[in-house]
């Protein structure tokens, strides 16, 4: 299977124009006006998706399609989010019991139909999709029983993930939107969009995939060497997004950090950026027993940005067999989406798209947590991965 | 008055409505309009106090000319978010302006003159085009924003994590 910019471009605006058929539906059904915040287009493993789905205490609806094409589409909301959900369809009704199942259920119906139609319209095939499952966290996971190919899945197959956040206007409540293809659903899709000169075997993508995972634990490791305090790596995405969801996607609240630009193969920019009592904890990690002033806290963070960034590029710098040049970290202490932007921005004036790299890095205590993104200018990572490509597997 | 969005439309049911990074909305003078998260990008509101017309675009980049996504850039989403507010009553003469965003967060080696400075510069020039006077402006800075604007009264309050918020 051959992915390129253009086939995951038009995956993306597939995802969104479908994410906003389901929003409408949404709207429609309960009157709680939806909108489709970031659509992204992510290369992950199956286990990183049931991992998800533990970790944020879902409450989902999945649905399957097959027909023009086949695979599995899941509506997840966080429990708060279903209550609210359920409240809208049928006051009074208490999540959790039966008839709060089979709203939810139905909204799951509505709006991942809704979102199948999308498909089914561009591709000019129709789709049929099967009845809802209700899943609750004792329940099977998403991606139960789904498998890619003809083989049966295995933990860590990659696979091709859509993932729609969606936002209530008014009392916020997100939930995501989750489309897994099966390899021949893409394939066909694919089809249709890939100028097959520029495409790239999946096997790079999912090669830099792991390379960015390996980046990730040796900058935990770094992390957990400097404070004393075992960190492990949360997440680790590689999506491709529309340059304008890069900076949507994060909370809108204030962060501390760092934000460094790397240059060589690939160059970009690189934001490490903590909550803000992380952050004060981490400085009093890295500086104990001393009543360190604001100038000494912030050297601090730069310390363990800059240790951070080594250990997160380190590893691609020899894998790729090439140098890559860190700036010095610039200290930042702002509005998190405020932050991320300018880094899009500078990105924008020559790509419409992003590959993002986001990471997660936090402490079994939950002492501090720590998000990594990082934005590689589009040309250069072309040949980061034209070089991971030429590489024997 | 409906409320326009790119999406098929929804039904209204609140009068917030929330401004994306390279969007536009147009509401009335129920409606409070916002958006988060300017760092270089730069938030134009539009305000007819006559016709209760208000408008909040949050643009990139400075131009996009043969571009088709118009509300990415400055010069396009401007006679975007004009024609919006028209076609909902507003008069484009009656048309006042308030900027907000525009900073320098980072200098990177590898640019060569800040795209907040560039944003501001174009939204100046392309609102004179329209001949749309600029009440105020909260721009430029090293810092964040994050916009409100109050359709009633056309005031645009604005959050910063380190200057705190004010009202323009």
């Amino acid at each position: 299977m051959n992915l390129d910019v253009h086939a995951l471009r038009t995956f993306s605006q597939l995802a969104h124009s479908g994410a906003e058929k389901a929003a409408w539906s949404l709207s429609q059904l309960t009157g709680i006006e939806t909108l489709v915040n970031v659509t992204k287009v992510e290369l992950g493993t199956a286990a990183d998706v049931e991992c998800e789905f533990r970790e944020h205490d879902f409450v989902s609806v999945r649905i399957g399609f097959s027909g023009g094409i086949d695979g599995r589409t899941i509506l997840a909301f966080d429990r708060d989010g279903a209550q609210d959900v359920v409240e809208a369809i049928m006051p009074g009704v208490e999540a959790g019991d039966e008839l709060a199942t089979s709203g939810l259920k139905e909204v799951g119906n509505i709006m991942l139909g809704g979102f199948i139609d999308g498909w089914a319209d561009h591709l000019d095939t129709s789709i049929d999709i099967t009845t809802p499952t209700y899943l609750d966290v004792d329940s099977d996971g998403p991606l139960d029983d789904f498998s890619m190919g003809d083989d049966p899945q295995q933990e860590d197959d990659h696979v091709l993930v859509f993932r729609n956040q969606l936002e209530t206007v008014g009392k916020p409540v997100t939930f995501y939107l989750y489309m897994v293809p099966t390899a021949g659903a893409v394939e066909t899709i694919v089809d249709t969009a890939t100028d097959s000169e520029e495409a790239l075997p999946i096997e790079t993508f999912t090669a830099f995939s792991e390379m960015i995972a390996e980046g990730a634990e040796q900058a935990s490791a770094d992390i957990s060497a400097m404070t004393g305090t075992e960190a492990v790596v949360d997440v680790s995405r590689l999506s491709f997004v529309p340059i304008e969801g890069v900076p949507m996607q994060i909370a809108d609240t204030t962060r501390v950090g760092v934000v460094l630009e790397f240059t060589g193969i690939p160059s970009g920019y690189i934001a490490i950026l903590f909550d803000e009592s992380s952050s004060e904890r981490i400085a009093s990690a890295l500086l104990p027993g001393s009543d360190a002033g604001e100038a000494m806290r912030q050297s601090a963070i730069q310390e363990i940005g800059n240790i951070i960034t080594s250990g997160f590029l380190d590893g691609w710098a020899n894998r790729l067999e090439t140098t890559i040049e860190i700036s010095t970290p610039r200290f930042v202490h702002d509005l998190g989406p405020a932050i991320i932007d300018p880094l899009a921005t500078e990105l924008a004036q020559t790509q419409d798209y992003a590959f993002l790299i986001d990471s997660t890095i936090r402490t079994n205590t939950d002492e501090f947590t720590c998000d990594i993104y990082a934005l590689p200018n589009q040309v250069e990572l072309r040949k980061a991965l034209d070089q991971l490509t030429a590489q024997p597997v | 008055m409906e409320v326009y969005r790119s999406e098929p439309p929804a039904r209204r049911t609140t009068d917030r409505i929330k401004v994306g990074i390279a969007d536009f909305a147009v509401g009335d003078d129920e409606s409070r309009l916002s958006t988060s998260g300017l760092g270089s990008c730069v938030g134009i509101a539009l305000y007819d106090e006559r016709a209760g017309v208000a408008g909040l675009a949050h643009a990139m980049l400075p131009g996009g000319e043969g571009k088709d996504d118009v509300a990415k850039y400055v010069d396009t989403v401007v006679p975007a978010l004009i024609a919006k507010m028209e076609s909902e009553g507003a008069s484009g003469r009656r048309l006042r302006a308030k900027l907000a965003g525009g900073s320098t967060m980072f200098e990177f080696d590898s640019t060569d003159r800040s795209v907040g400075d560039r944003n501001v510069a174009a939204a100046h020039e392309t609102l004179a085009e329209f001949d749309i006077p600029i009440d105020a402006e909260d721009v430029g800075g090293d810092h964040g924003r994050s916009l409100e604007l109050d359709g009633s009264t056309g005031d645009l309050h604005v959050r910063s994590a380190s200057v705190g918020e004010h009202t323009i």
